[in-house]
């Protein structure tokens, strides 16, 4: 501690960087850097949210039914993980302010334990989408590559599909991947559905919905297009992987300033003198959370009491 | 920090650890009142009703974590205007935006 401070100037805190006056002016312009720069990271941000709050407005149901087929439980357990990485992040800089160097060392590698674990259930999530076909552009899903000639390609998955379903008609559809136009597989949504009934019923549709489901038939009438209304789910999941993508992206680099922290830490660099890293750091991974604590309701949870349960 | 230099020395920890903990816990809370008041029709009282709610409980929860987990209640006015003004700004992009968008094309399509 600088407690000779006030009265000698030559003393020079070891952290000290020689354009500062002292350890606290150092450590505010430091904190207001990385404010700055969460900032643009705000920003940049809003800008995707400004997409999904436009297109969302203009295509509620179809976002809604896109939104029921992400595994709200798999959301809500990472967002779970990453409040505990939070904590322990939040503890880190507690033990560096301590000057504690073996407890910053546990809880950067908790906080690290806990990043992974987020990356690790998303990849679970990724996987599940891509295997059914929820990816923005059809051909993505090597599983159902077309051939040059349009037709599809009999990949293993496919042999095993038709094999499995020469077994247990209808039954294993479930189970078995299979794709064959990798398109989004579901239940066909028709005019029927107790779902597009309602809102066709009690006026709920949007102006843009009545545009961007519908079709006009040969008689003039309004018919509601199964083609339509799943481009518009398509929307969705573009916003979907590029939202949670970018958010994936913050965390790798987040654990890759952990792996920087932990080796720093280990050699005993921060303490109650020097923390500044470990404060810069953490409200990066703090930030990080953030953004995940919107995305979660925002991506997951739409009309889940509309098409599960809640008295419908 | 010498007593004669400032009454708080940002080199203390602002909490000890059972107030991180408690912080946590609202956070848990948090996530699990999201959770289960999204299985809730609270659209039956107004249109937006349940995105509304989740909104607010994801408020009231980065606030939490940027005023405790990332110091920002001990951090100087300056930390302070960096944060609320760059919240301010997107609020503004929202606005700015939704004034278009929200008033185009009312009236041309009839049901």
């Amino acid at each position: 501690m600088s407690d000779t401070h006030a009265t000698d100037h030559h003393y020079h805190p070891p952290g000290l960087a020689h354009q500062f006056e002292d350890m606290q002016q150092q450590e505010e312009s430091n904190i207001i850097g990385m404010w700055m720069f969460l900032a643009q990271e705000i920003m940049f941000f809003g800008g995707m949210f400004l997409v999904y709050l436009l297109f969302r407005s203009k295509y509620p149901m179809a976002f809604a039914a896109g939104s029921n087929h992400l595994d709200a439980f798999l959301g809500g357990a990472n967002t779970l993980v990453l409040i505990v990485s939070s904590l322990t992040m939040a503890l880190t800089v507690y033990y560096a302010q301590k000057s504690n160097r073996m407890m910053q060392v546990i809880m950067i590698i908790l906080t690290m334990i806990f990043g992974a674990a987020f990356l690790g259930v998303k990849a679970v999530e990724y996987t599940d989408k891509y295997s059914h076909g929820l990816v923005p552009y059809a051909n993505w899903n090597k599983r159902t590559a077309k051939k040059a000639d349009g037709a599809h390609s009999e990949t293993k998955e496919v042999k095993k599909f038709y094999a499995s379903a020469a077994a247990a008609p209808g039954e294993s559809a479930k189970h078995e991947y299979y794709n064959p136009t990798g398109e989004f597989q579901w239940t066909n949504w028709n005019e029927s559905d107790p779902l597009i009934k309602l809102a066709v019923d009690n006026n709920y549709l949007t102006a843009d919905e009545k545009l961007g489901y519908f079709t006009t038939n040969a008689q003039g009438e309004r018919e509601f297009s199964q083609e339509k209304f799943t481009g518009k789910i398509r929307i969705f999941f573009w916003i979907y992987f590029a939202m949670t993508g970018l958010h994936a992206i913050h965390m790798i680099i987040g654990l890759g300033m952990m792996a920087w922290l932990l080796w720093k830490a280990w050699q005993g660099t921060y303490s109650a003198e020097f923390y500044s890293p470990v404060e810069i750091a953490g409200l990066y991974w703090h930030f990080v959370d953030i953004v995940w604590i919107f995305l979660f309701p925002l991506l997951y949870l739409l009309g889940r009491h509309f098409l599960h349960g809640g008295g419908h | 920090m010498s007593d004669n230099h400032k009454e708080h020395s940002h080199n203390e920890p602002h909490m000890g650890i059972p107030q991180y903990i408690g912080i946590f816990m609202i956070l848990v809370v948090g996530t699990a009142l999201t959770y289960i008041t999204a299985q809730w029709d609270l659209d039956r009282f107004f249109s937006g009703a349940n995105t509304l709610l989740a909104l607010l409980i994801a408020f009231t929860k980065m606030t939490f974590v940027v005023l405790y987990f990332m110091h920002v209640r001990w951090n100087g006015r300056l930390i302070w205007v960096t944060v609320t003004g760059s919240f301010v700004f997107m609020l503004i992009m929202f606005a700015f935006t939704m004034q278009d968008y929200l008033t185009r094309g009312s009236g041309i399509f009839t049901p």
